[in-house]
């Protein structure tokens, strides 16, 4: 195994389209007309103040969060807004693989099982495989001798780096990252980082929320800012972090790169 | 005041914390006599211990009678029958079994002595998995053995009794209530609002309903409810309403057991491709279940100590037993008799019940 390039979409066209998405919490409005495109092998960073709706903008695409105005097509199924069947959940989440900000580790299951239980109970792979390409993406992370550890059992960054080996092991076509290194130990964000920008490197499509200013700079395709819900600039990283447009992503900049 | 730059130039080696040792005599004077008023209260609560103590000592020990046959044996008030207790074991730990079919109930107890060991010595973190189908198991193998057919001569569930009707019935309303339970507290959960509303129904309402008068509305009322022609012995109607109680118990311990497993866990279910149901099997369920596992075995405890209702619907458990017992012609007599019954029976419970618990403190020691 060599490669971990996924296959091309059938289309060709953008992996996942997010279409004037509007979600609501009760009466408060999280995501606002929220249009976005990622082509295939793109890596997009997200940014902004908290409460800002990213994280409930990467959840939109897999389908955790519902909304209510919209549409996306996310690795060719599309899905209109409050019309999310059970199929259609399961079908993007066979393709699109998450890593949470608190790692949601299964902490009953070894590394191993934890890898392995996705790719043999949901995509139905044969255990013997699955175990193999667990050991593979684990050798990848660099936690080859932590196999039949329990997730207590690991550091924070270590467990998370489990969290993008499973991620890994269901062979998805995008993978999304809700703010993965914001619980974690200062000394232990560099090895979490270090293991998404191999990543990164070898084209794996991602879209990425977090604070780690650096990591968008040397990483991303296209940084997104985002405030009160909507979209507020979207710019290649040298555009974004030296000629900020907008009075808000100034602000913002100012805020978190001055320390 | 100068401040210097301070640095270490050798670290130090972790060393044993220093071990006090206080004398027995001085631990036991500073917990019972550390003040003058809990001085007082502490002699005060001792010679009333002392006291009682020994009257019950006296009483079960000193003045009891130990043989005979029959109520001469225990002639005067001052003291213990146990010759009661002992010259009838037999109803105690079988009832009316058939003496020549013996070996079936004595099966019955060294299995499960064997089994419970097997489950007490096992560590914690192996898998429930392998206990569970014990559960269910167990009670259906065990009726299946007692009331026997083919080349076993039937014995039919009247003639049960004692420890025996004890075990079976905690059995088999384990092996019952458990999964109904289980499937209650989903039911709780589901988005369709009539199998949401009829489960919160049945629990809400069972819950609310005296153990005693469901025992007799299954008495009683069950049958009416049976097609014409087919009836249920009293010992299956018994088995259906402690099933439903605990059920309805069981259901509220398994609901707090998913609700403690975090939503993050289901998301990452869905994430790695998990379809609803195999999230809930292999993510959610194993998680909830060994959380609850000391609750259920504090309702397993509050199951074996409500058989001894089972007596009030004309079932012959461990209480029927004592009392049938103490009003046969030859233990008919003096009220020490079934004084020492009732006694007797507590310290059987006692013995049972505080195991269990023990068992059931160990595992929340290991959570």
């Amino acid at each position: 195994m060599t490669t971990t390039i996924p296959a091309g979409s059938a289309d060709d066209g953008p992996i996942a389209r997010l279409a004037g998405i509007n979600k609501w919490y009760g009466a408060f409005h999280a995501l606002r007309d929220v249009d976005l495109a990622v082509a295939p092998g793109e890596r997009i960073v997200i940014c902004g103040p908290s409460g800002s709706g990213k994280s409930t903008l990467v959840r939109t695409v897999n389908l955790l969060e519902p909304f209510q105005q919209g549409h996306l097509r996310v690795c060719g199924v599309d899905v209109a807004a409050n019309a999310i069947t059970r199929a259609a959940r399961n079908a993007i989440n066979r393709r699109v693989a998450m890593v949470f900000q608190q790692f949601n580790l299964f902490p009953h299951m070894t590394v191993l099982q934890n890898l392995t239980v996705g790719p043999v109970f949901g995509a139905r792979a044969g255990r013997a495989e699955a175990a193999d390409l667990a050991h593979h993406y684990l050798q990848r992370v660099g936690l080859t001798d932590q196999a039949h550890k329990h997730p207590a059992q690991l550091s924070g960054g270590q467990q998370q780096r489990v969290a993008i080996a499973r991620a890994l092991c269901t062979r998805p076509r995008l993978v999304l990252f809700d703010e993965p290194t914001a619980s974690l130990d200062p000394e232990m964000v560099n090895e979490v980082l270090q293991t998404m920008e191999t990543l990164a490197a070898e084209g794996m499509t991602m879209i990425v929320v977090t604070h780690e200013m650096g990591f968008a700079r040397r990483v991303a395709d296209r940084v997104v800012f985002m405030d009160q819900g909507q979209i507020v600039e979207m710019a290649p990283p040298e555009a974004f972090f030296d000629r900020p447009q907008s009075p808000r992503l100034t602000a913002f900049l100012g805020r978190v790169l001055t320390h | 005041m100068h401040m210097t730059h301070f640095v270490r130039q050798h670290l130090l080696a972790p060393r044993n914390a220093p071990v006090v040792a206080v004398p027995a005599l001085v631990r036991c004077r500073r917990a019972l006599f550390p003040t003058a008023a809990t001085s007082t209260l502490s002699v005060v609560v001792l010679a009333a211990l002392i006291v009682f103590g020994w009257r019950f000592a006296e009483w079960a020990i000193v003045h009891a009678h130990w043989t005979g046959t029959s109520s001469e044996a225990c002639t005067g008030d001052t003291g213990a029958c146990w010759a009661f207790v002992i010259a009838r074991w037999k109803p105690w730990l079988v009832g009316d079994y058939p003496a020549g079919e013996l070996w079936r109930p004595w099966t019955c107890f060294a299995a499960f002595a064997l089994f419970w060991t097997w489950v007490v010595r096992r560590p914690h973190s192996a898998s429930l998995a392998r206990v569970l189908p014990g559960f269910l198991i167990l009670p259906v193998a065990f009726f299946l053995l007692l009331v026997g057919g083919g080349p076993l001569p039937v014995v039919a569930p009247t003639r049960w009794g004692g420890l025996l009707l004890t075990l079976v019935v905690t059995l088999a309303t384990f092996a019952t209530a458990l999964p109904l339970g289980l499937c209650l507290a989903l039911g709780r959960r589901s988005r369709l609002p009539v199998v949401s509303g009829l489960c919160t129904a049945f629990v809400e309402g069972i819950r609310s309903v005296p153990l005693l008068a469901l025992l007799f509305i299954a008495a009683t009322l069950l049958p009416m409810f049976l097609p014409a022609g087919f009836s249920i012995d009293l010992f299956a109607r018994a088995v259906i309403a402690f099933a439903l109680f605990n059920a309805a118990l069981a259901a509220e311990v398994f609901r707090g057991g998913l609700q403690s497993v975090g939503r993050g866990q289901r998301e990452a279910a869905t994430t790695v491709g998990l379809s609803d149901f195999a999230a809930l099997r292999l993510i959610v369920l194993p998680q909830a279940v060994t959380v609850v596992v000391p609750a259920l075995v504090n309702i397993m405890i509050a199951v074996i100590k409500e058989t001894t209702l089972l007596s009030v619907i004309g079932v012959n458990d461990l209480l029927g037993a004592v009392e049938i017992g103490a009003k046969s012609p030859a233990w008919m007599g003096p009220s020490n008799i079934l004084t020492s019954g009732y006694v007797f029976l507590a310290l059987v419970y006692l013995s049972v019940c505080y195991g269990l618990s023990r068992y059931s403190r160990r595992l929340e020691a290991q959570r």
